[in-house]
């Protein structure tokens, strides 16, 4: 087969899952030897289309053709058998495994006794990993001692031992240094030239002229367009993705309280997550917390909810000190809220009902007295379903039916209906589709409107200069900035900077020297 | 009505209570003798014993653990009281130092649990071999018999002339379980720890209370049931839990309590103890040798387990086909 020639091509697939349409009649195709970028934001489509095509989802509407030939994948291992495979960003090596039995994970060689063929199996692995210039790599040493990129590299030997047609790269650089991404982008480079069709998923807009060959942006379960890399520039690019102009997108009101709210003064962890950090919000502020992933935001968030035991520090309400063991019971009876990152493991109970979950806070504030009316919680539940609009036939159906701007809406509710006056939002746009992104935004501003205080935690830089009046950069567990909308530095470029603790002004450099 | 009819058919013990009405039906086509009121009197009174035993076990279960010391707990409750009935103590007095045990097992249970934070399966297994090793001690390998009568009325006699006394206390703790798991707040909190522990946390519901409260009730029940066999059989012994083994687990579950927890109910258990015991009931009239009787239970445990999941799965399918065009129609809409 030759380079430019179709190898893949997928029409009018349609994928649903309950309460959202994932997939809406998109065509799409790959050819031989070239790099596709997939691009949008989160719930837009693209890794339900690559699940499509690995045979992980069996759309209900459009046909996949390979090779000329359609085909219907039942099972991932029905595309594995076509030569179609995936390099995901979580990885799926078994630590306590070697390199090679992970690389053959599933069907091992077997001697004629019945025993694994460990010589055979580790000889295959070192030269699939020579293949991709990883010679040096141990085959028999364990998975978890190995960096992240080289187990990526061990990912990659693993896709290529099925002799793929086609590879899926899953956001594979949102682990690695920037060395590491030069490595692996010369490896694919290498498979594409290999003639290998390469689909690329990925959110980093300035990678994509270094990687790829095509683009094909996608919103909202449609995709947008297909063009050559060069065609477009960047601008344009995020324009198709977000579908409409950033500023109408975030709103928000000045601010007509004022007075401290939340105090945090020298907190410290045990794990050295979170080095004396020290913040304030003001009643009606939407107090934005900018860093790294991995920086300590998270971690300073479940020290001041108690979730975590803290080593130093304290922490006030209204000026009085939290006096005790801070416990996340403690906080709710004072009235703070905590909607954590990941909802489904933490946020939600997802077999209860919608109702159930919204008022699993305020229980205790409803019935005082210990006994439960159901009447009660129902039209507790229906009243913040309006509200806040989540889209949901009955309040009695189970959360996991819900699509995931609903499940956060009902998290937001169950806050709610605590009637909290601080609440911690921590990543709470994640995931979610635009349309209950912005309805989020106006429900913050709503609420600081009405004196409340918001400390808000994203990794969306444009959502927390967006919506935030102070923001606070934390690297390294430290609070190394704090900016005020309205400055100079009040910018993406320059807290980007200060993220990396490489921003030197003028006034930074004089702080810097003190 | 229809409002009813939905809210029932919502509730998992209305498939275990479908389950219990056909093998009643089987059974009594099968036997003639299975139908007359004495029988079924049998069956409850056999049945409230494994009921009370498994009232408090139906939280543990909610709340996403185990608890395997119950049989052991009623065994130790059973002959200690009996030791005390023997030595002159007056009945009022025995039971509640019997309940007291129970609550003194419990917390152990729910310090082990919470506190330590052993997986409840090893701890409440560990638990089990401390607390029948205790009755084996006491007890010295007798057998007490011969109770004061004050005490035996509980497991043999009757109130309003026809109503075994034994029945009328499982009613009653039925009836506070009820109340207790899905009426009170710290119910909702154990339901709450069974769906999701970290969410819980999250929410800031004490999660640890809820473990306490969970694993305290069911040996708090142990024990009541302990005192109930002792009165029942006028007599006690070290080995008299063992008898029960997992069946209160069995009746929990087939009842239609997760064993992963979160959902679940005293009502599916009072029904799940009556299947258990109309299944032996039936085999002993049917004239099944009793060395076949376990295998017989076995799978019928089987059988009603998988029953109550397909009763489960198909629903949520039901619920799904619902969803979907809604949403569509209105997207689609939208789009225009």
């Amino acid at each position: 087969m030759k380079t430019g020639e179709t190898i893949l091509s997928v029409k009018g697939i349609t994928k649903l899952f309950p309460g959202v349409v994932a997939l809406d009649h998109v065509d799409f195709d790959l050819r031989v030897g070239e790099v596709h970028i997939l691009v949008g934001e989160n719930g837009a489509g693209k890794s339900t289309l690559s699940k499509c095509i690995l045979g992980a989802y069996v759309p209900e509407q459009g046909t996949i053709t390979l090779n000329g030939t359609k085909k219907s994948f039942k099972s991932p291992r029905d595309a594995l058998k076509e030569g179609i495979t995936a390099v995901y960003q979580e990885f799926t090596l078994i630590p306590y495994l070697s390199v090679a039995q992970n690389i053959f994970l599933n069907r091992e060689y077997r001697k004629k006794n019945g025993l694994l063929d460990i010589n055979r199996m580790e000889k295959e692995s070192r030269e699939l990993l020579k293949l991709i210039n990883c010679e040096h790599l141990n085959v028999s040493s364990h998975a978890k001692d190995l960096t992240i990129a080289e187990q990526q590299m061990v990912e990659i030997a693993k896709a290529l031992s099925f002799h793929p047609q086609i590879i899926i790269f899953d956001e594979p650089t949102a682990t690695l240094s920037e060395r590491e991404v030069g490595s692996l982008f010369e490896q694919i480079r290498k498979l594409r030239a290999s003639g290998i069709g390469i689909i690329y998923i990925s959110h980093k807009i300035q990678e994509f002229t270094q990687i790829g060959d095509r683009i094909s942006v996608f919103r909202d379960g449609r995709k947008i367009a297909t063009f050559g890399i060069h065609e477009k520039s960047t601008e344009e690019i995020v324009n198709m993705m977000v579908g409409r102009n950033i500023s109408q997108v975030y709103q928000r009101n000045p601010n007509l309280y004022s007075g401290e709210s939340l105090r945090v003064e020298g907190l410290c962890d045990y794990k050295e997550k979170v080095k004396h950090a020290d913040l304030v919000v003001n009643k009606g502020e939407i107090v934005g917390l900018a860093g790294l992933v991995g920086a300590g935001r998270t971690e300073l968030a479940n020290l001041i909810f108690g979730i975590d035991r803290r080593k130093a520090g304290k922490v006030y309400l209204y000026g009085e000190e939290v006096l005790g063991k801070i416990t996340p019971g403690k906080m709710v009876r004072r009235h703070i809220g905590f909607v954590c990152e990941d909802r489904k493991s933490k946020g939600l109970a997802l077999k209860d009902s919608v109702a159930w979950n919204i008022t699993a806070v305020s229980l205790r504030q409803l019935f005082p007295h210990g006994l439960i009316r159901y009447k009660k919680i129902k039209n507790v539940a229906e009243s913040y379903r309006e509200r806040l609009k989540i889209a949901v036939p009955t309040v009695q159906r189970p959360c996991k039916f819900l699509s995931g701007g609903n499940q956060q809406k009902v998290v937001l509710a169950k806050w709610l209906s605590a009637h909290v006056d601080i609440l911690i939002l921590d990543e709470p746009t994640r995931g979610i589709d635009m349309g209950a992104k912005m309805e989020i935004y106006e429900l913050m501003n709503q609420l600081s409107l009405e004196g409340k205080s918001i400390l808000l935690i994203s990794s969306e830089l444009p959502e927390l200069i967006g919506m935030s009046d102070r923001i606070y950069v934390v690297h390294e567990g430290r609070i190394v900035h704090e900016c005020k909308r309205g400055s100079a530095e009040f910018n993406a470029e320059d807290i980007g900077a200060m993220m990396l603790n490489v921003y030197q002004d003028a006034e930074g450099k004089a702080e810097w020297d003190e | 009505m229809s409002h009813l009819l939905e809210k029932t058919k919502e509730s998992r013990a209305f498939y275990s209570f479908l389950g219990l009405i056909i093998l009643v039906i089987i059974c009594s086509l099968t036997s003639s003798d299975f139908s007359k009121i004495e029988n079924y009197i049998t069956i409850f009174r056999q049945a409230s014993v494994l009921l009370v035993l498994s009232a408090g076990l139906t939280a543990v279960l909610i709340l996403g653990g185990i608890d395997l010391s119950v049989g052991a707990t009623a065994a130790l409750v059973g002959c200690t009281c009996a030791l005390l009935l023997k030595a002159g103590v007056p009945t009022w007095a025995v039971i509640t130092i019997g309940l007291c045990m129970g609550a003194v097992i419990g917390t152990l249970n729910g310090f082990l649990v919470s506190i330590i934070r052993l997986p409840a399966f090893v701890a409440t297994y560990a638990t089990n071999w401390i607390v029948k090793g205790l009755a084996i001690v006491i007890m010295n390998g007798q057998i007490i018999f011969n109770l004061p009568e004050s005490f035996t009325f509980i497991g043999t006699g009757y109130l309003f002339g026809q109503m075994p006394v034994l029945i009328v206390i499982a009613l009653v703790v039925v009836s506070i379980c009820y109340v207790l798991y899905q009426k009170t707040t710290i119910g909702r909190d154990i339901f709450s720890c069974g769906s999701n522990l970290e969410a819980a946390r999250y929410s800031g519901i004490r999660v640890k209370r809820a473990q306490f409260v969970a694993f305290i009730m069911s040996s708090m029940f142990a024990g009541l049931a302990g005192l109930l066999m002792t009165a029942r059989l006028n007599a006690a012994e070290a080995s008299m839990g063992d008898s029960y083994g997992l069946n209160t687990v069995a009746a929990v579950v087939i009842g239609g309590t997760s064993m992963l927890g979160g959902e679940g109910g005293i009502i599916g258990t009072m029904i799940g103890s009556i299947m258990l015991m109309l299944i032996t009931n039936i085999m002993n009239l049917l004239g099944i040798s009793s060395f076949a009787q376990p295998m017989i239970i076995g799978l019928v445990i089987i059988v009603m387990v998988f029953f109550d999941s397909i009763s489960r799965d198909e629903r949520k399918t039901v619920r799904r086909g619902v969803a979907i065009p809604m949403n569509v129609q209105k997207r689609k809409d939208d789009i225009g």
